[in-house]
């Protein structure tokens, strides 16, 4: 399992690099194709109350936080 | 007028949906004096029929209480109670509100009781122009000064009318705007007869809209693009008299009781809300061969058709 | 003439019963919820009500502010693992439940008289400290606004206050768009300083329980930083990468576990007060989707983490938001998937055949272990829809299940063979949410 998961590690990476590098300029809509993507649940950081609640307590009961915002709770505990 | 028989999922009368070639479907009816037409960027048919459906039934509700053609609209029961005073529903109060401050803005050319004109005004294509004796017996019965107003109590003198048809149809194309807004979030536009206003972006870019030559039928002089807000177009188009080489427009300032001479064919206006588009469009119709001044310094988009 | 634009624009907005406000002036909304959370076999519960507020100032300048309320009740594992015998804690706990006096030495030599509350634990059962209580009272601030057409900064900070703990932190947010705005690239420093200060003094870390060496109060710091990248792939589809690192120093140890020393047969012995380093190194790297269909929306999500302590995680989330015909209400089912290695310091429990250990924990949210959550949510509009965020009062409920799973398979020594050390943990929570937007 460590394996895979060291394979989507590299695999991201990856498509992050070559996100950057190919300057992302084949991807992406015209200005008037926003229509879907102005949906709530389409915007990163949507439903930021439940994630937030939800967040706190992956960090109080894990030994991992953060990623997708900030690391630490602000809290004492963990 | 239309007889709304609500029986589930059917249509009522003189209402019809169709599928454009662009992917939009379209309600289509009539109302007010003109095909009406409501564009809706959303696949379901049973959610846009719903939407269509509200914006018909507004559009009838503000023609059976506004129009002048109506026996049972407040529109003519204020009219045939000239002479004495009334109280007004919370509405027709904004409306006349409105009617008031427009007037005043508009240093008196914007008059909703310019109406009575047209008992010595016919706009046929013909060259019977009234006398000046005939105009001059008319005017003292316009001048939206004269009336009493004060919500909710109006008083009309004697002789005098009123007309809601200069803002009516702008007034029904910003209702139904805000009432299909507050429904839905897609992209729709709403067109009544010519007035009309989108809501967001076209799902294939900018709203393509046609404006009439003047005088052809539905030959497109020109294709505005428009990404979202109103337009509204005032036009001579088959209303005129013609005499001796001058073209008279059916609008007529009210001041002098004469319609504007050398005014252009069509002017389109855009502007946030429908009725802002209207009255600037016809505030711009009455400055004749100034119009473009008056829209230029309005700072307003425009486009005009000598 | 008098007509101006604007003027008839009042005009208009008058009539037409609207507030005359352009689309990018102020308008504001509120989002609050309450949040009742629950553990199986009498530990934690917990009631946390959340307001945010969120004002928009026009031109894009917005502000949000959070009250964050959380009060926290009931027993909490205490690091030692069960025991053929009885075991006898005490907690320095700030309510009184059988108080005792005890006098202890603090490291500096001072004498120092405090009251504790003595707590038994039965023979097998795991020890947790029942007189777990905490009430927590935290603001959280956010300031975004436009540095120019394309580049937006963000600044906020977080203050957070327990009776037995301090945090605050600042942070800052730096984005720009590209490719007309399809690609959005960001930085992000977050530093967080947090002020510990244990009921009755931070103990020694590493040393005996009994002995009660206590230090006064502690901090520690948390510098991060994160770099991230937002791209809409497709009309459809847009994706988010993020890739984070962060660096702790200071007091890493939770000043109330403690480790069991146990002898080859079985037996407790003594404990001990854990001991982690004074540092962590943490890098992840997290990516999300969001799919939109035409009456769903699918989100996942996959975070990776590894860290100088030896720990490593991989989270996989996914979100199924369907919604009804008219887009005015949805059912939202969630399921997570969690896996995290040891660290590597972290022991069950301590032979007393060592002498001396460089860092050591028995707490379990550092053991390896996998966790599962399952979520359902359902939520309404009372005007508008979800498919434009702007309108609407919106209301929602939600209800999650976690269950928690060691991984950990070593069996104890001796007598201690035939219990189960490693119970895991199962928990649930209820979330009433309610939004208002003008």
């Amino acid at each position: 399992m460590q394996r895979c998961v060291r394979i989507t590690a590299l695999a991201t990476l990856t498509i992050v690099g070559a996100m950057t590098t190919s300057g992302c300029s084949t991807l992406g809509v015209k200005p008037w194709q926003h229509d879907l993507l102005s949906r709530e649940s389409m915007q990163p950081g949507n439903d930021e109350l439940a994630a937030s609640i939800d967040d706190h307590l992956y960090f109080s009961k894990e030994a991992s936080s953060g990623g997708r915002g900030f690391a630490g709770g602000g809290c004492g505990c963990n | 007028m239309k007889a709304n028989a609500r029986s589930s999922g059917s249509v009522p009368a003189g209402l019809r949906i169709e599928k454009r070639s662009d992917g939009l479907l379209a309600g289509r009816f009539f109302a007010m004096g003109s095909p009406c037409e409501i564009l809706v960027a959303d696949d379901n048919r049973r959610r846009v029929h719903t939407l269509i459906q509200l914006a018909a039934e507004e559009a009838w509700r503000i023609e059976k209480k506004y129009s002048r053609y109506r026996d049972d609209s407040i529109i003519t029961i204020i009219n045939r109670n000239a002479g004495e005073a009334m109280d007004v529903d919370a509405e027709t109060a904004k409306l006349l509100d409105f009617a008031a401050q427009c007037h005043e803005l508009s240093d008196g050319l914007f008059d909703i009781t310019s109406g009575a004109l047209r008992r010595v005004w016919t706009f046929d294509g013909s060259d019977r122009i009234p006398s000046a004796s005939a105009v001059n017996f008319i005017l003292p019965l316009v001048g939206f000064d004269k009336i009493k107003w004060q919500a909710p109590q109006i008083m009309l003198p004697e002789g005098m009318e009123l007309d809601l048809g200069g803002i009516g149809k702008e007034y029904a194309v910003d209702r139904v705007h805000e009432l299909l807004a507050a429904q839905r979030s897609v992209p729709f536009l709403v067109n009544f007869g010519g007035d009309l206003r989108a809501d967001r972006i076209a799902p294939t870019g900018a709203w393509q809209i046609g404006v009439e030559r003047p005088g052809t039928d539905r030959e497109a002089a020109m294709v505005l693009e428009l990404e979202h807000g109103a337009l509204a177009t005032s036009g001579d188009a088959r209303r005129f008299l013609l005499k001796d080489g001058v073209r008279y427009g059916h609008i007529i300032d009210p001041r002098t009781g004469w319609p504007v001479v050398d005014a252009p064919r069509s002017i389109t206006v855009a502007a946030s809300t429908c009725v802002e588009a209207g009255l600037l469009s016809t505030l711009a119709m009455l400055q004749g061969k100034n119009a473009r001044q008056f829209l230029d310094e309005q700072q307003v988009r425009y486009w005009i058709i000598d | 003439m008098q007509l101006t634009r604007s003027k008839l624009f009042a005009a208009s907005c008058t009539l037409l019963g609207v507030p005359a406000v352009h689309a990018d002036q102020s308008d504001w909304s509120a989002d609050s919820a309450l949040t009742y959370y629950h553990e199986s076999d009498g530990r934690i519960t917990a009631v946390e009500p959340v307001v945010k507020l969120k004002g928009g100032f026009g031109n894009e300048r917005t502000l949000d502010v959070k009250l964050t309320y959380d009060s926290l009740s009931g027993a909490t594992p205490n690091g030692a693992i069960p025991s053929t015998r009885t075991q006898t804690f005490a907690s320095p706990s700030g309510t009184s439940l059988n108080p005792v006096v005890q006098t202890y030495t603090t490291a500096s030599g001072q004498s120092i008289s405090e009251r504790s509350t003595v707590y038994s634990i039965a023979p097998g059962q795991l020890p947790m400290d029942p007189n777990y209580s905490d009430q927590r009272f935290a603001i959280n601030a956010n300031w975004q606004q436009p540095l120019s057409r394309l580049t937006h900064l963000s600044v906020g900070g977080d203050l957070s206050y327990e009776h037995d703990f301090l945090s605050t932190s600042l942070n800052t947010t730096l984005s720009h768009d590209f490719n007309q705005k399809n690609t959005t690239l960001s930085l992000a420093v977050n530093g967080e300083y947090d002020s510990v200060q244990p009921i009755g003094g931070a103990p020694v870390a590493g040393s005996d329980y009994s002995r009660f060496q206590k230090n006064g109060d502690e901090s520690k710091l948390d510098v991060n930083v994160m770099l991230g990248l937002t791209q809409i792939m497709t009309r459809r589809w847009i994706a988010d990468v993020n890739i984070s690192s962060d660096r702790m120093t200071g007091y890493l140890n939770d000043p109330y576990k403690i480790i069991s020393i146990v002898d080859d047969t079985g037996n407790v012995t003594g404990y001990l007060y854990e001991k982690r380093p004074q540092s962590r190194t943490r890098n992840s790297i997290f990516w999300e989707n969001h799919i939109a269909l035409d009456d769903s929306t699918i989100s996942t999500s996959v975070r990776h983490m590894t860290d100088n302590w030896g720990i490593h995680s991989d989270t996989l989330q996914l979100n199924w938001r369907l919604f009804n015909g008219d887009h005015d209400g949805y059912i939202e089912p969630q399921l997570r998937w969690y896996r995290q290695s040891a660290a590597n310091f972290y022991v069950p429990w301590l032979s007393n055949n060592i002498s001396y250990v460089d860092a050591a924990s028995a707490d379990s949210r550092l053991g390896a272990l996998h966790a599962l959550t399952f979520g359902l949510k359902y939520a309404f509009k009372t005007r508008g829809d979800f498919d434009s965020p702007s309108k609407g009062n919106e209301y929602a409920i939600r209800a999650e299940f976690y269950q928690q799973t060691p991984d950990q398979k070593m069996p104890g020594p001796g007598v201690l063979q035939g219990l189960n050390l490693y119970p895991g943990l199962k928990a649930f929570l209820i979330q009433f949410e309610w939004k208002f937007s003008n």
